[in-house]
């Protein structure tokens, strides 16, 4: 479990990180998001100990990670941006030698970099140099890195930056796999994979929290009512008038102006019931075909977009 | 700390970097032996001494990298976020380069037994010296890992150290200019000669303190002093506790 508590950070009379707070429980993915420059490898460098805030805490598993660092920093795996990779060591040499660094007792490190190398797809590549090895494996073996020593929280700042669409499927498993009995914190650029993986998202906007809810949650507070989008053949003034008629719809608005033969209307919707059997039924009546039928909740994306524009 | 011990002793020898100063040090040595061997008459701590001028080159390419390379390669975040202590990194780097020197030291005990070998004497003064080399050593050293921990910049952290080696080396030098400028100054000033004289040697004096050859000097002879060791380790431990209060500040200050 993860504390943060008004978390501040200045540099000089930058404001990087401005009075965040918020909790990850345990078991937990939170989904770590903003623009560029908006303090998320910040925060995270503070949560891990590499950076100190101005002022704020942080309390990992209930130890403070100013007043008890020893304690904090061994339930935390960290994986920075830029992997901390020794290009000179192989890698057996090197989650070796973070063993040590994470004082794993001597009898305990072979058995659990085995079980590491192979949960992240590298153990083809155990006695090869660092140095040597593709970007997809490097990050992969940073990641190797954050599990030493079984840490049960662990910070993933891009973890599948420079993987291939199957290893990042890989990693993307490999953890939720992990959130079985991790609480794992991840930024990451590509929204479609916070959205798949993370339980919460926070985004963050010029060194403050934004917004911080389920994707669900988010997106429906967002727009308030839920939108349907139709396609369908038919007269669209006849159509639009029988739509207004059925419970539960607020609104129809014509898409397409041009080409009427296949019309796109948007439907907005009180989200209570669902609509969508109504409209089928009504227009299967009027002889009116429906070609395509989908809902318009607003993805992470735009979520992402209207939070930080504003 | 042993940890961080091995993982930097070992790379010296996965890059160039440890080759290059053995071969420095084994070509220098090995040519002073040569000389020295070829007048018929070797003392070991002539040796050791010529050497000690060496810290200047081979320090600085030890050193340069300690700190500097690890923030270019990002490896820097692990000394902060794994459990391990600050200083231990610090302590484990300093360690790993003076063991390097033990490593290329070899060269001079190879050195000891052919003189032995050929009738030669290896007098306690030679042991000194030996002992006055590791002491100067991790001085150097010392100065080199603070200049990697100041500057981010491989060759300026080089040329720091450089610049910071040859001032100890050329201390008592640079007191005699600076006790004839006060003199000089103080002439001026109208001041009796008596005075200058006083006032030249008075400078000349606390700015020698702080050169470890004079100190040491007489250790080839076989008179030892705890204090000039005690310099040494205590100028050290100044340098390294500094550098390892940098490393903690930056917390605080990186972007």
């Amino acid at each position: 479990m993860i504390e943060i508590k008004n978390l501040v950070k200045h540099y000089g009379d930058k404001k990087a990180v401005n009075g965040i707070s918020f909790t990850v429980k345990d078991n937990e993915i939170l989904g770590f998001l903003g623009p560029n420059g908006a303090g998320k490898s910040t925060t995270m460098n503070i949560i891990t100990g590499y950076l100190s805030s101005t002022s704020g805490t942080v309390k990992i598993n209930g130890h403070d990670i100013l007043e008890e660092p020893e304690l904090a920093k061994k339930s935390i795996g960290y994986l920075p941006e830029q992997p901390p990779l020794y290009n000179d060591m192989t890698v057996s040499e090197y989650l070796t030698f973070m063993c040590e660094l994470k004082g794993v007792p001597k009898k305990d490190r072979k058995e659990q970099i085995d079980m590491i190398t192979s949960m992240v797809g590298i153990d083809a590549v155990t006695g090869r140099l660092i140095g040597n090895l593709s970007k997809g494996y490097k990050q992969r073996v940073g990641l190797a890195q954050a599990l030493v020593g079984d840490p049960p929280i662990l910070i993933l700042d891009e973890p599948t930056v420079g993987l291939d669409p199957n290893q990042i499927i890989g990693i993307r498993n490999l953890i939720k796999e992990l959130s079985k009995n991790h609480s794992i914190i991840v930024s990451s650029h590509i929204l479609s994979e916070i959205q798949e993986i993370a339980d919460r998202v926070v985004i963050i906007h010029h060194g403050k929290i934004a917004a911080i809810d389920t994707i669900l949650d988010l997106s429906q507070r967002l727009s308030g009512t839920s939108k349907l989008l139709m396609s369908f053949k038919g007269p669209v003034k006849d159509v639009i008038a029988r739509l207004k008629m059925i419970s539960g719809i607020s609104d129809a608005v014509v898409r397409n102006a041009g080409d009427l033969s296949e019309v796109e209307i948007s439907l907005a919707t009180k989200a209570v019931n669902d609509v969508r059997i109504n409209i089928f039924f009504m227009m299967a009546k009027c002889g009116w075909p429906i070609l395509e039928f989908r809902s318009l909740d607003p993805s992470l994306e735009e979520v992402f977009l209207s939070v930080t524009s504003s | 700390m042993y940890a961080i011990f091995k993982r930097e002793f070992l790379s010296y020898f996965r890059t160039p970097v440890g080759y290059v100063a053995a071969a420095i040090f084994t070509f220098i040595s090995g040519f002073v032996f040569y000389s020295l061997f070829s007048t018929g008459f070797v003392s070991i701590s002539n040796e050791i001494i010529t050497l000690c001028s060496l810290f200047i080159v081979i320090v600085p390419i030890i050193t340069m990298g300690m700190f500097a390379e690890d923030r270019k390669r990002g490896t820097e975040v692990l000394y902060y976020s794994t459990p391990v202590d600050l200083f231990s990194v610090v302590l484990g780097k300093f360690l790993a380069a003076l063991a390097l020197f033990l490593v290329m030291f070899i060269n001079v005990f190879i050195h000891m037994i052919v003189v032995s070998a050929c009738g030669g004497k290896i007098g306690i003064g030679a042991w000194g010296s030996v002992l006055v080399f590791f002491f100067m050593a991790a001085l150097f050293i010392s100065i080199g890992l603070f200049a990697s921990v100041i500057t981010d910049n491989q060759l300026i952290s080089a040329i720091v150290s450089f610049v910071f080696i040859m001032v100890i080396q050329l201390i008592s030098v640079i007191g005699t200019y600076l006790g004839t400028f006060v003199s000089t100054l103080f002439s001026y000033m109208g001041l009796s000669a008596d005075k200058r004289n006083g006032a030249r040697q008075a400078v000349q004096n606390a700015i020698g303190w702080f050169d470890p050859f004079a100190k040491t000097s007489d250790f080839r002879d076989g008179i030892f002093s705890v204090s000039a060791l005690v310099f040494c380790i205590s100028f050290a431990i100044f340098f390294l506790y500094l550098s390892f209060r940098i490393l903690e500040k930056k917390r605080w200050s990186q972007k």
